[in-house]
C-alpha cells in the first residue's frame, strides 16, 4: 500500500514562529518561538523521565513505572543523570523567560486568593500581560523547585560525601519539592489543555489566536497588535 | 623451664590449660596470654565468669590481656624480680602465706649452711668468682645430719632456716622500693599484693601464668623462680586452680624440649654426657642424686633405668651390657653449644671452648629455625652465616635465614658476590601436611592427622632427617671414618626407613619389653611379654631388657594403643577439667603435677571442692597421683623428683643465686637502686666480638621491649599466599607513649626511627595511652615497644624491618636465652 | 542473601512479608560480651573466609584496628578504643557489624522491593539481585553499617550467616571466637545471658554496666554487654539509636500524603472540568473583535 505524500506550502505563521514571537501573523499571534518551545519541551520531557524513574523509587505504588525503563535498577542509574539534564534545561528556560517573569504590583494577589478566583474563571484578564500571575508563580516555583531537586538530589546521589543529617533533610526536601511540583504540573497541564482550549497550540505551533490572546492576556494582545479598542 | 625444674623438679607448666578455670586469682605477668594464647585464654574467662575469679595483669604495656583484667599495674621492663620479691615480702610481713603448706611441702624449715650469705652492699651471693663470672655453690647447701639428711626446724624460727633467710633476703623489697625500681605506684602495688596473696588460706587457690616476657631476660630464670617461690608460700602448687603455668611459644615447643630440644639434654631431660664421665657407671653415679631427707622418694634414683632403656632404643641389639649399652658412642660435650654460642663461633671463625684453637663450624643445618629473624643482633647472624661454606635450611617458605645473602644493605650485608656460602633450601611440610603429635604447654600430647598432601617436592620432617641420616650412613659404610659405630650402630628398623611412620616412632618413644618381664613378687608370672609395649615407667629396667625413647613420655603408646589419639572431651568425673581420656599428659597421664601437695599432712584435700588427690585409707585417688599410689601420707614428700622431696624456696640449682635478686638488664636504663655497685646480673652472659655492641643509658635513654601479635604467627604469616591474617595486622609499628611522642614531635601513623648501639630501623608510630609515663628512682623514664613479625622476605607489601636487628646478644646464665625484652634505644622522627 | 527457605517477616518497599504463620521461629541473636573480648580478630578472619569477601588491602596507620570503618568486603570489624577511666585507662574492643535491628532502618529506607528483608527469625539480609545500590539504607541505618561494593554498587553487610543459621549452625564469627565472648542463640536466651553478666559486672563495681539492646529500634539481633554503659560512644555505639526521623517522616507521612496529593491533583482537575468546563471565548470566532468578556 502506498500513499502519495502531499506537500502543502508551509504555514506562514509556523515559519515566522521559528525565530520570532510577539508578532501577529494573519489571525494568529506568535506566542513562543521555536527556541522557547524546544526548551520548554526539553524541560517537560526530562521532568517526566525523572518523574517516571523517580516515582517507583519513591513508592512501590508507582513501582509499575519502573518497567517502562527496564526495571528499578535502570531507573536508579538513569534518574540522576536525567535529573542533571532537567536542571540544565531548567536553567536555560529560566534565562529564556526571566525577563517576562517579574511580578508587577497588581499581581501580588496571585500568591493567595486570586489563584482561586482565577480557577473559578472570575478574573478580568484584560490587563494581563504576556504571562499572568499564576504563570509567573509557576515559573518561579519551577525554577526554585529545580534548584531544590538538584541540590537534594546531589546529596542523595553521593551520600558518603555528606553528613547524615543533611542527607535526611535532602530526602525530605526532594520529596516535598517533587510532590508540590507534580501537583503544580498536573494543573499546568490541565489548564494548558482541557481547561483553556487554544493554549496548547502556543507550545506546538507556537501560536495562539487573537481571540485567545485578547481573552487571557489582554494587555499583551494590545501590545502585540497595537489594538487598544477594547480598553477597559 | 630451668627454674621450674630447680624449684619443683620438672621443667614444665605445673597444671593445665583447662585447670585455669579453677583459680580464684590469676596473676598474668611476663606474658600476654590474650594476645599470644587466645584459645587458652578462654579458661581465664571461664574462671572470671564462673568463679568470679580476679585477673591481675602486671605488664609494661596495657595489653590485650590487661583489657580483660580486674586490676592492671604497670611494671617497668626488666624489673619483675623486684615486683615479685615485693609481693613475697608483703606475704611474709603480713602473715599472708600458707603456713601449714610451707611447713609440710617446702624446704622452708630446712637449715642452710652458715657460710651462705647475700652481700646487700655488693649485690652478690657468697661464692662469687669475679674472674669467671660465676658462683662457687659450696655455701649454697643444707646443714646435714649424721645420716646425710638436711637438718630442719619445723617451727621455721631458726635464723638459718630457709624461711628466715628468705624473710631477710626480701626485707629490702618494700613497697617504696618496688615503686622506685618498677615504677608501679605504691597503692597499685599494694592492691596487687592484697589480691594475689588472698589465696593463702587453704580454701583458696590462685595461679600465676607467664610466658616469654619473663624468660627472655638476662635474669629470666630468676624471675620465674620468684614466682614459683611465691606460689609455694601461698600453698598454691600441686593444687587445682594453682600452679605456675608456663605458656609455650609454639604448638609443640614442649614436645621438642622433652625430646632433647637443646644441646645439654637427651630425651626425657637426661643429661648429655660430658668428657669427664668416661663410663656409663660414672655417668649414672654422677647424675643420680642422693636423697636429702628421709621422706624423699627421689624418683631420679631410677636414672639408670631411663638411660639404659634410651640407649637400647638408640642402638638396639648393638647395645649390650659389655659395651655399656653403647654409652661410648654418645657424643660428649666439652662446653656450651647453645645456638647463641654457635653463632659466635661461626662469626669469629674459631671455637671459644677450645680456647680459640679450633676452627668454628663450616656449615649449618637450620631445621625449621630462622635464626636471622628470631636470633638477637640480626647483623651478627648475617655476618656469621656469610662465613660458612654451606648452609642447609629446611623450611616451608623462603625465610630470612635462607635469604640472608640478599638481606638489605642496612643489615651490613656483604656484597652477595663476596659471600661464598652455598645455600640449600629443602622444602618442608606445614603442620597440616603431616601426621604427628603436638605436646602443648599443659604437657598434653595430642596426635594430629595430616589434612592435605604437601605441595611440590616438600617432604615431611622425618623423611628429610631419614634421607640425610641414610646418606651419611652410606658414606660411613663406604668410606669409614672416626668412630663409625656411632652412626652405623644406630637402630633404624622402621618399616619404611626412608620415611618412617610416626606412629612407629611414637611406639619407640614409649618403649617396649625386649624380654619377658616377670612380676617381682612372683617370678613365674609374666607381666609383660617380650615385644609388647610398656604401660608405665615403673616397668623400665636397667638391665637392657626394656627399651624406651623417652621415659617421660612412657604411656603415650601403650599396649592399649596410641594414647595421644584419645579424644574424650566428656569424661571428667571431677568436673575440674582433667579429662584423663583426652590425649596423653606426661608424666603418666597426670594432669596436675606435684598433686600430693593438694592435700594436707593426713592426705585430706586442702579444699574439698577442688581436690587434686586424696588418701582414701588404702591408696591415693583423684588425679593420677604424683606419688607412690599406695604409700600412706607421711611416707614421701610431694616433690618426688627433688632429693629433698620438698618444693624449694631455696635452690642451689640455679646459676645466679639460691634466691632471686633484682638486677637491671644488661643494657641498664638506671643504676640498680638496691646495690649501685652491681647493677646488672653478674653471671649473665655477653659476647665480645666487634658485632656485639651494647648501649649505655647516656646515649640511649629509652627502654624498649619486643613482643608478638595475635594476628601474626612468628615470621611465617607474612608469607601467607591466601587468607586474610596479613591484612589484619598489615605492617611493622612502634608503640610510643603519648608523652614521648609529644616530646619528640611524633604524630600517630607517621614514620619513626629507632636506634640502638647495633643500628636503626624505621616503622610507623603507634602513639598510645597504653604505655604510661613512668617515674623510676625519682626520675621520669620512657619506654617503647615493637612487635617482631616482619623481615625482608615474603610478599613485597608485607615486608618490614627485623625487630631483632635491635636486640642485644645478652643472655640468661642458665638457659642462654637472649634478652629480647629490655634493651636501650633512642627514637626520633624519620 | 543465602536463604531461600526462611520465611520473611518484613520486606523492603513491600506491604506484606511472606509469613505463613504456620511455622513458629524464635528470633535469634548474637551475644557480644565486650568485657571478655580480647580483640583477637578471629571473628574478622572467619567472616572473610566464610563469606569469601576476599582480601582487601590494609595499611598500618597507627592502630590495632584493621580498618577505620566497615567495608563492603569487611563486614565484621573489631573497634579498638583507648579511654581514660578511673585514674588509669581502659582499652575497649567491640565487634562491630550489622546489628540486625528488630525495626531495621535500612529496610525502612530501602526503595527496592525485596532488596532488604527481615526473616521470621529476625535476621536482616540484603538481596543483591534486587538491590539498586541507591544508598538509602545507609541513611536509614542508625549504626552506620551498610556499605557499597566499589565495583558492583550493591549494598553489602553482615548476613548473620543466614546460610549457616538456616541449617542449624552458628554464625562463622561465633564459631571462631576463642574466649566465648561471642555466643549465639535465641534472643531470649542471649538477653538472659547478658543480664546475668551485667549483674556480675555490677557486683564487681561496674555500676554503669548495661546490656545494649536499644529500644529505639525495638531491640537488636546483636546484644552487647558494655561495662561502661554510660558511654556507649566509647564503643562507637549511638546512645539512642532509632530509624532517622527523616526516613520515618518520608516513609510514614510524606509518602501517603504525596500519593494522595498527586492523585488528588488529577482528580481535582477532573472535578474542576466537570464543574467549570473549558474556559472558552464565548460565542465568537476569531474575527470578532468585540467580544464581551466575562
Amino acid at each position: 500500500m502506498s500513499t502519495a505524500v502531499t506537500h502543502r506550502p508551509m504555514d506562514a505563521a509556523v515559519i515566522a514562529a521559528r525565530n520570532r514571537e510577539d508578532i501577529v501573523v494573519g489571525n494568529e499571534i506568535i506566542r513562543h518561538n521555536r527556541a522557547s518551545r524546544l526548551i520548554h519541551w526539553s524541560v517537560a520531557v526530562t521532568f517526566f523521565l525523572c518523574l517516571f524513574t523517580g516515582m517507583p523509587i519513591w513508592t512501590p505504588v508507582f513501582g509499575w513505572m519502573a518497567y517502562l525503563f527496564g526495571g528499578l535498577s535502570v531507573c536508579r542509574v538513569i534518574h540522576p543523570y536525567i535529573g542533571i539534564a532537567f536542571f540544565i534545561f531548567s536553567i536555560a528556560m529560566f534565562f529564556q523567560w526571566i525577563s517576562d517573569m517579574h511580578f508587577r504590583d497588581d499581581e501580588r494577589g496571585w500568591l493567595g486568593p486570586k489563584l482561586m478566583t482565577y480557577m473559578r474563571y472570575e478574573t478580568d484578564d484584560s490587563q494581563t500581560g504576556k504571562y499572568n500571575g499564576g504563570q509567573k508563580l509557576l515559573f518561579w516555583a519551577v525554577s526554585l523547585g529545580a534548584l531544590g531537586l538538584l541540590l537534594s538530589g546531589l546529596v542523595m546521589w553521593f551520600p558518603r560525601a555528606f553528613p547524615p543529617i543533611l542527607i535526611e533533610f535532602s530526602f525530605l526536601l526532594h520529596d516535598v519539592t517533587f510532590i508540590l511540583f507534580v501537583v503544580a504540573i498536573v494543573f499546568h497541564i490541565y489548564l494548558g489543555t482541557a481547561a483553556e482550549p487554544g493554549t496548547f497550540g502556543s507550545m506546538t505551533r507556537g501560536t495562539v489566536t487573537r481571540t485567545w490572546a485578547r481573552l487571557h492576556h489582554g494587555r499583551w494582545y494590545r501590545e502585540v497588535t497595537g489594538d487598544d479598542s477594547r480598553r477597559a | 623451664m630451668a627454674s621450674l625444674a630447680a624449684t619443683f623438679g620438672r621443667g614444665a607448666m605445673t597444671n593445665g590449660w583447662c585447670d585455669i578455670k579453677n583459680a580464684d586469682v590469676i596473676l598474668a605477668m611476663g606474658g600476654n596470654p590474650a594476645e599470644n594464647h587466645p584459645v587458652g585464654f578462654k579458661w581465664f574467662i571461664e574462671a572470671k565468669k564462673t568463679r568470679n575469679a580476679k585477673l591481675v595483669v602486671c605488664d609494661p604495656r596495657f595489653t590485650r590481656t590487661a583489657s580483660n583484667a580486674d586490676l592492671y599495674a604497670p611494671v617497668r621492663p626488666g624489673s619483675d624480680i623486684a615486683f615479685l620479691l615485693g609481693i613475697i615480702r608483703y606475704a611474709i610481713e603480713n602473715k599472708r602465706y600458707h603456713e601449714d603448706y610451707v611447713k609440710i611441702h617446702t624446704n622452708g624449715p630446712l637449715l642452710i649452711n652458715a657460710a651462705y650469705k647475700f652481700d646487700e652492699d655488693g649485690g652478690v651471693f657468697s661464692g662469687f668468682d669475679q674472674a669467671g663470672g660465676s658462683y662457687n655453690k659450696d655455701s649454697w647447701t643444707y646443714q646435714l645430719d649424721a645420716k646425710g639428711f638436711a637438718k630442719s626446724d619445723p617451727t621455721l624460727q631458726d635464723p638459718n632456716c630457709v624461711f628466715q633467710l628468705l624473710k631477710k633476703h626480701v626485707a629490702r623489697y618494700t613497697p617504696e622500693m618496688v615503686e622506685r625500681v618498677c615504677g608501679t605506684p605504691k597503692d597499685k602495688f599494694l592492691k596487687v599484693c592484697e589480691i594475689v596473696t588472698s589465696t593463702y588460706p587453704a580454701s583458696k587457690a590462685g595461679t600465676i601464668t607467664y610466658a616469654l616476657g619473663w624468660t627472655q631476660h638476662s635474669t629470666g630464670v630468676q624471675i620465674i623462680r620468684a614466682a614459683a617461690m611465691l606460689q609455694l608460700l601461698l600453698g598454691n602448687v600441686g593444687r587445682p586452680g594453682g600452679g605456675v603455668n608456663a605458656f609455650r611459644g609454639h604448638s609443640n615447643i614442649q614436645g621438642a624440649t622433652d625430646m632433647a630440644g637443646t644441646f645439654e639434654i637427651l630425651p626425657g631431660y637426661l643429661a648429655v654426657p660430658t668428657g669427664n664421665l668416661t663410663t656409663l657407671k660414672e655417668y649414672i653415679e654422677a647424675k643420680t642424686p642422693k636423697p636429702l631427707t628421709e621422706h624423699s622418694m627421689n624418683y631420679w634414683q631410677n636414672y639408670d633405668k631411663f638411660m639404659v632403656s634410651l640407649l637400647k632404643a638408640t642402638y638396639a641389639k648393638h647395645a649390650t651390657k659389655q659395651n655399656d649399652y653403647g654409652y661410648d658412642w654418645l657424643p660428649k660435650v666439652d662446653g656450651n653449644y647453645s645456638w647463641m654460642y654457635i653463632c659466635d663461633d661461626m662469626y669469629r671463625g674459631n671455637s671459644t671452648r677450645a680456647g680459640g684453637k679450633e676452627p668454628g663450624p663450616e656449615g649449618m643445618l637450620a631445621f625449621g629455625m630462622n635464626p636471622v629473624g628470631l636470633g638477637p643482633n640480626s647483623k651478627k647472624w648475617i655476618a656469621a652465616l656469610a662465613k660458612l661454606k654451606w648452609l642447609v635450611v629446611v623450611e616451608n617458605v623462603e625465610a630470612e635465614t635462607a635469604a640472608f645473602w640478599k638481606a638489605p644493605k642496612e643489615y651490613d650485608t656483604p656484597d652477595a658476590a663476596q659471600i661464598q656460602t652455598e645455600v640449600y633450601q629443602l622444602p618442608a611440610t606445614d603442620f597440616a601436611e603431616k601426621d604427628g603429635t603436638f605436646t602443648n604447654s599443659a604437657r598434653w600430647m595430642q596426635w594430629k592427622w595430616k589434612a592435605v598432601d604437601p605441595p611440590g617436592q616438600a617432604k615431611s620432617d622425618q623423611e628429610i632427617i631419614a634421607r640425610i641420616f641414610l646418606a651419611v650412613r652410606d658414606l660411613y659404610v663406604k668410606e669409614g671414618g672416626q668412630l663409625p659405630e656411632a652412626v652405623l650402630n644406630v637402630d633404624w628398623s622402621y618399616s619404611n626407613p626412608v620415611a618412617p611412620d610416626l606412629s612407629e616412632a611414637l611406639k619407640e618413644i614409649n618403649g617396649r619389653a625386649l624380654e619377658d618381664q616377670h612380676d617381682p613378687k612372683d617370678k613365674n608370672k609374666i607381666i609383660k611379654p617380650a615385644g609388647e609395649q610398656l604401660d608405665n615407667f615403673g616397668q623400665l629396667q636397667a638391665d637392657g631388657t626394656t627399651m624406651c625413647g623417652n621415659w617421660l613420655h612412657l604411656g603415650c603408646y601403650t599396649s592399649a594403643g596410641n594414647m595421644a589419639q584419645r579424644r574424650s572431651g566428656v569424661d571428667d568425673p571431677t568436673g575440674l577439667g582433667m579429662y584423663h581420656n583426652w590425649g596423653f599428659s606426661w608424666p603418666a597421664n597426670r594432669r596436675i603435677m606435684y598433686n600430693r601437695a593438694s592435700a594436707d599432712a593426713e592426705g585430706k584435700p586442702w579444699d574439698r571442692t577442688r581436690p587434686g588427690i586424696w588418701w582414701n585409707g588404702e591408696k591415693w585417688v583423684g588425679d593420677v597421683p604424683d606419688m607412690k599410689p599406695d604409700a600412706p601420707p607421711g611416707t614421701f614428700g610431694a616433690f618426688i623428683m627433688l632429693p629433698e622431696g620438698l618444693g624449694r624456696l631455696f635452690s642451689a640449682a640455679v646459676a645466679d643465686g639460691p634466691f632471686p635478686e633484682h638486677y637491671e638488664a644488661i643494657e641498664a636504663p638506671i643504676v640498680n637502686p638496691l646495690h649501685p655497685k652491681m647493677t646488672s646480673n653478674p653471671v649473665s652472659k655477653k659476647f665480645s666480638s666487634d658485632k656485639d655492641l651494647y648501649g649505655k643509658k647516656e646515649d640511649y635513654p629509652i627502654t624498649a621491649t619486643t613482643y608478638r601479635l595475635t594476628e601474626q604467627f612468628h615470621y611465617w604469616t607474612r608469607h601467607q599466599l591466601h587468607g586474610v591474617l596479613n591484612e589484619l595486622q598489615p605492617g611493622f609499628f612502634v608503640e610510643i607513649p603519648e608523652g614521648l611522642a609529644k616530646e619528640k614531635g611524633i604524630d600517630n601513623g607517621s614514620k619513626v626511627k629507632v636506634t640502638t648501639a647495633r643500628g636503626s630501623i624505621e616503622g610507623v608510630a603507634m602513639v598510645t595511652k597504653r604505655i604510661g609515663p613512668m617515674t623510676i628512682d625519682g626520675k621520669p623514664l620512657w619506654y617503647i615497644g615493637f612487635p617482631i613479625h616482619w623481615g625482608f622476605t615474603g610478599p613485597e607489601k608485607h615486608r618490614g624491618p627485623l625487630a631483632n636487628a635491635m636486640t642485644p646478644s645478652a643472655m640468661d646464665a642458665n638457659t642462654w636465652t637472649p634478652e629480647y625484652k629490655a634493651f636501650l634505644v633512642k627514637i626520633e622522627k624519620a | 542473601m543465602a536463604s531461600q527457605n526462611l520465611e520473611i517477616r518484613r520486606s523492603s518497599a513491600s506491604v506484606l512479608g511472606s509469613l505463613s504463620g504456620l511455622r513458629v521461629v524464635p528470633t535469634v541473636s548474637k551475644y557480644i560480651d565486650t568485657t571478655t573480648c580480647i580483640g583477637c580478630k578471629a571473628c574478622e578472619a572467619a567472616c572473610v573466609e566464610w563469606n569469601d569477601t576476599g582480601r582487601i588491602g590494609t595499611q598500618q596507620t597507627g592502630s590495632y584496628q584493621t580498618l577505620p570503618t566497615l567495608h563492603a568486603q569487611f563486614w565484621n570489624l573489631i573497634r579498638f578504643n583507648e579511654k581514660e577511666f578511673d585514674g588509669g585507662i581502659v582499652w575497649l574492643m567491640r565487634k562491630d557489624q550489622c546489628m540486625h535491628c528488630d525495626e531495621p532502618g535500612c529496610l525502612a529506607a530501602c526503595p527496592a522491593p525485596g532488596a532488604i528483608v527481615q526473616y521470621a527469625n529476625g535476621i536482616v539480609d540484603v538481596n543483591p539481585d534486587q538491590c539498586i545500590g541507591c544508598g538509602y539504607c545507609e541513611t536509614g541505618c542508625p549504626f552506620d553499617v551498610p556499605r557499597f561494593h566499589p565495583t558492583t554498587g550493591k549494598m553489602a553487610k553482615c548476613t548473620l550467616c543466614v546460610d549457616r543459621v538456616s541449617v542449624g549452625l552458628e554464625p562463622a564469627c561465633i564459631k571462631a571466637c576463642p574466649t566465648g565472648c561471642l555466643q549465639f542463640g535465641t534472643k531470649d536466651d542471649m538477653v538472659a545471658l547478658g543480664n546475668a553478666r551485667v549483674a556480675q559486672l555490677k557486683a564487681n563495681g561496674f555500676q554503669q554496666a548495661v546490656l545494649y539492646n536499644p529500644e529505639g529500634v525495638h531491640g537488636t539481633g546483636v546484644v552487647t554487654v558494655l561495662a561502661h554503659g554510660d558511654h556507649p560512644d566509647w564503643y562507637n555505639l549511638p546512645a539512642d539509636p532509632h530509624v532517622p526521623w527523616g526516613v520515618k517522616f518520608w516513609k510514614r507521612l510524606l509518602r501517603p500524603i504525596g500519593v494522595i496529593a498527586i492523585f488528588g491533583a488529577v482528580v481535582g482537575a477532573f472535578a474542576h472540568y466537570t464543574k467549570y468546563g473549558p474556559k472558552k471565548v464565548q460565542g465568537a470566532d476569531d474575527s470578532d473583535r468585540n467580544i464581551p468578556v466575562a
